[in-house]
């Protein structure tokens, strides 16, 4: 054979190079492949302009009482988280879809959909305010789901069980107000999904999905919250600081916003805890008129409106 | 004429099943959709082809039940009509589904994990409603069958009859509650069932009606019984128009006016004639259907190539199958021409007079046969004392069925009253009822005889029945136990050295906590939100007793290892999680 050993040793470290190459391009390259693939934030902000351009559905309010404890089995009487969305404040921006598409990891949709108005944004546009599901009390979603995806937590989110999904949509012909969304794309591989929030998963295709009142952060702020009291009161190990930090021993979700309401420069959007006195929901909309679209102002919303005084 | 037909069926088939292979590679999206329509032309094609199935089992059981004459050739074909649409009607809500894999979760079943279905949706009664109804249509189509050989049999099918009576009404007012239990303004009404069981009635008598017309003759009777449920369903679109304002120009004038022209001499002598009167009422029911599940059809979006598809798939595929089967009886069934016979109506008369004279010698029945029009029989008569056991027994089932349900749900948070639960009775009751009657036939019938190829299927289709029912219910073998075991009995046991519990440890948590305590990424991604990481501080907060719980007891996403460690491993599991936790976040301060 006409090969010296300086060949031979070459053609070995060479196959030994594309194995190794080989080898690893499930993730270092898989990953420098996706950079390249993914949407820029630039194509989020053009959809989220997009949508509020194209937004023509219309809200029709009526007056509405304050949220208050939930009355399904396991309800929490302490908390039941909600936001309030002010009217007067709104101006209709838009920053809001934004920040909520990169919180959750909403991803794009094809041409044609946009076109049509089929975008998959948690937050609509609906008489110059954002809209999204109002996590109601008697949610009628919840209520015909046959496989129980869609369910309510002890706290008052209306949840998605994505895993448990059959998508027969059902949940979505029986929304009044049409909140719910439908993954009728594989975003993740037409290249239209981007993962910004690592919390969040992404969704298959023929999922449900719906605004989650970035369920994510209360649940971490839960777990810190009860991390913290117990690592504390192990520490002190006796009975009368357990006793000092008595009002501080239920966990109700204070400090936590969504990404919605930290993105509004106006401060048109409060999240917070219906039940809680010191709550900025609570205080914020004291002296206000809620409102709530008509269709489900029967169904006790979390998600309202205010406008004026009283 | 069926090999024709068959092959119509077959050119229409073949293009339709493109349609649906693209459908079902797509998605939902494939189909016409828009803000408002969520589900598309395959749930009218569901609530169509189940309103086609209604004709077999009206003409033929209601009929036995009520003691109206109907020939047996004509009650075949309805029931074999009635077989091959449910068939598509079982197809289209399952390819409609978005996530296909997932269907099995409808079905009121236990799964691994305890999970249940929503026994409070309309789908789950669907669901099961459906099932049953596919199941008992098919058994009584096969007795009717056997019956002409085995006369020993027919007083076994007016009892059957009397089963599927009611069960024809239930399905189609649990199809009905799909739509009208939701908040969409268009489907509100309590009228609801009322309007789908004349719909599908009428599309029902229709589709017998043209079948006999490709067979060769009439039955006056149900001619006249579609008029009349023309103008029934006419009564019903007047009411929607007067209270919603609703009013489908072209379904009406379909459905509604055209069938008129039976009053008419010349289309009604003629075979083409009556063939077209019937076809327009099932073009203008099927127009119905498709309005009035896609509310804004029109303003927002139109009916595409693949909608086009799926109805020709449905269309080409029922032709397939019906007159399939229709010449596989002809060909292999003996004496076949007295199942159906291309006869032309002359000796119609003969055939009814054979038969009931058979049907008299057999039960017995003679001096109540004699008495004419709607005679219900009484509690002493034959067909009770042969249906009053099973139905005790069917009863019986339904009952603990039921509460056994409503003490299931899919998550502790989910409200479920004993009337969400009702819908699932009857279906229930009258499967086990039919069971019952069967093993009846089989046990104390003398003359009833399995042949071995029969008897070969059927133990094979129990085998089936067996193995799907084993699969889709695993009876919440890893369940979160309600009853805890309790750990402070046993104290902080450590005979269970770290090695061990290593093995343990990759054996059964590794999965999805990973060997080396953090998660499993690939498999705890899927969750959301996504569980918390188990380190140091963490474990230290939750303490070993309580983990130790978990682990026997499980919680939210943690499975119960109850019966399958002792709280000894238990004990030891923890100590090698916080060992791993301990060496991690001693790596993490170097």
């Amino acid at each position: 054979m006409g090969m010296d050993r300086r060949e031979f040793i070459k053609s070995c470290s060479l196959v030994a190079v594309m194995g190794l190459l080989y080898g690893c391009r499930k993730l270092p390259l898989d990953e420098v492949a996706r950079l390249g693939d993914g949407p820029t934030l630039k194509q989020f902000e053009d959809e989220v302009k997009l949508a509020v351009s194209q937004a023509k559905k219309q809200l029709d309010l009526v007056k509405v009482s304050r949220p208050g404890p939930l009355s399904i089995p396991g309800a929490s009487p302490l908390n039941r988280f909600g936001m309030a969305i002010d009217l007067d404040l709104c101006d209709g921006c838009g920053e809001c879809i934004l920040a909520c598409n990169k919180e959750n990891n909403v991803p794009l949709v094809p041409e044609d959909d946009a076109a049509r108005g089929r975008f998959m944004h948690w937050v609509d546009m609906r008489s110059g305010a954002p809209f999204m599901c109002a996590h109601c009390g008697k949610a009628p979603c919840e209520r015909v789901c046959p496989t129980g995806a869609a369910n309510h937590t002890p706290d008052g989110l209306s949840a998605m069980v994505y895993k448990r999904c059959a998508g027969s949509r059902f949940c979505g012909a029986n929304c009044p107000v049409q909140a719910r969304k439908f993954n009728f794309n594989d975003a993740q591989k037409l290249g239209l999904a981007r993962k910004f929030n690592k919390e969040v998963p992404l969704r298959d295709k023929g999922v449900m999905e719906k605004c989650s009142l970035c369920l994510h952060r209360l649940q971490n702020d839960r777990l810190k919250f009860k991390t913290q009291l117990s690592v504390a009161v192990a520490a002190a190990g006796n009975v009368s600081v357990k006793n000092a930090a008595e009002n501080a021993t239920e966990w109700r979700g204070r400090g936590v916003t969504t990404a919605c309401s930290d993105a509004c420069k106006r401060r048109a959007i409060i999240f917070g805890n219906w039940l809680d006195e010191k709550s900025p929901l609570v205080q914020l909309t004291k002296d206000r008129v809620l409102y709530a679209p008509r269709e489900i102002a029967d169904l006790d919303p979390s998600v309202v409106f205010m406008r004026g005084r009283r | 004429m069926f090999r024709y037909l068959m092959l119509a069926g077959l050119a229409l088939f073949l293009p339709g099943l493109c349609a649906l292979g693209y459908s079902l590679y797509e998605g939902p999206s494939a189909w016409m959709l828009d803000s408002r329509t969520f589900w598309g032309t395959p749930i009218s094609l569901f609530v169509f082809w189940v309103g086609l199935a209604h004709a077999g089992t009206l003409l033929s059981a209601v009929f036995l039940a009520l003691d109206i004459k109907l020939d047996r050739r004509t009650a075949l074909i309805a029931e074999l009509s009635t077989l091959a649409s449910l068939v598509f009607a079982g197809i289209f809500p399952l390819m409609h589904l978005g996530y296909l894999q997932n269907f099995y979760m409808v079905a009121p079943f236990l799964d691994a994990r305890g999970n249940f279905a929503n026994v409070s949706s309309p789908l789950v009664w669907d669901f099961c409603c459906i099932a049953v109804y596919a199941i008992l249509s098919l058994l009584f189509f096969v007795m009717h069958l056997k019956a002409r050989v085995n006369p020993a049999l027919d007083k076994y099918r007016k009892p059957m009859a009397w089963l599927l009576f009611p069960l024809v009404l239930w399905v189609h007012t649990v199809v009905s509650l799909d739509f009208a239990t939701t908040f969409v303004p268009e489907w509100r009404g309590a009228f609801f069932p009322v309007y789908f069981i004349a719909g599908a009635i009428f599309s029902g008598i229709a589709l017998v009606n043209l079948l006999l017309c490709t067979e060769g003759y009439r039955v006056r009777l149900l001619e006249r019984l579609q008029l009349i449920c023309s103008w029934i369903l006419c009564a019903i679109w007047f009411w929607d128009f007067l209270l919603k304002g609703t009013f489908f120009a072209s379904a009406f004038i379909f459905a509604g006016v055209l069938p008129q022209l039976r009053l008419v001499s010349v289309f009604r002598e003629n075979r083409w004639g009556r063939a077209a009167l019937s076809v327009s009422v099932l073009f203008g029911l099927f127009l119905e259907r498709f309005y009035l599940v896609s509310p804004e059809y029109g303003t927002s979006s139109s009916f595409g190539w693949i909608d086009l598809g799926l109805v020709a798939f449905s269309v080409g595929g029922f032709m397939l199958l019906f007159f399939g089967v229709r010449r596989l009886l002809n060909r292999y069934a003996e004496n076949a021409g007295a199942y159906f016979g291309e006869v032309d109506g002359s000796d119609m008369a003969k055939v009814e007079e054979a038969e009931d004279a058979e049907r008299v010698a057999a039960s017995g029945l003679g001096v109540e046969k004699s008495k004419k029009g709607f005679y219900i029989q009484p509690w002493s008569s034959e067909e009770y004392r042969i249906l009053r056991f099973p139905l005790l027994v069917g009863i019986a089932v339904a009952l603990i069925f039921v509460v056994w349900a409503w003490g299931q749900l899919p998550f502790v948070n989910v409200e479920l009253s004993l009337a969400n639960v009702l819908p699932l009775v009857y279906p229930v009751m009258a499967l086990a009822t039919v069971m019952t009657l069967l093993a009846r036939i089989y046990f104390v019938e003398k003359s009833f005889v399995l042949h071995r190829r029969e008897k070969i299927l059927g133990v094979a289709i129990l085998i089936l029945a067996g193995a799907c029912a084993g699969t889709f219910f695993a009876g919440g073998a890893s369940e979160t136990s309600g009853a805890s075991v309790d750990v402070a009995a046993f104290g902080e046991n450590t005979n269970v050295d770290l090695a061990q519990s290593a093995l343990v440890w990759n054996a059964r948590c590794a999965t999805c906590h990973g060997r080396d305590g953090k998660f499993n990424e690939k498999f705890v991604r899927e969750y959301y939100p996504v569980p918390p990481k188990l380190d140091l501080p963490r474990l230290d907060s939750l303490g070993t007793d309580s983990l130790v719980k978990v682990v026997l007891n499980g919680r939210v996403n943690m499975s119960a290892y109850a019966n399958r460690l002792t709280p000894a491993e238990a004990y030891g599991l923890v100590n090698y999680m916080r060992s791993l936790a301990a060496r991690d976040s001693g790596e993490g301060a170097r």
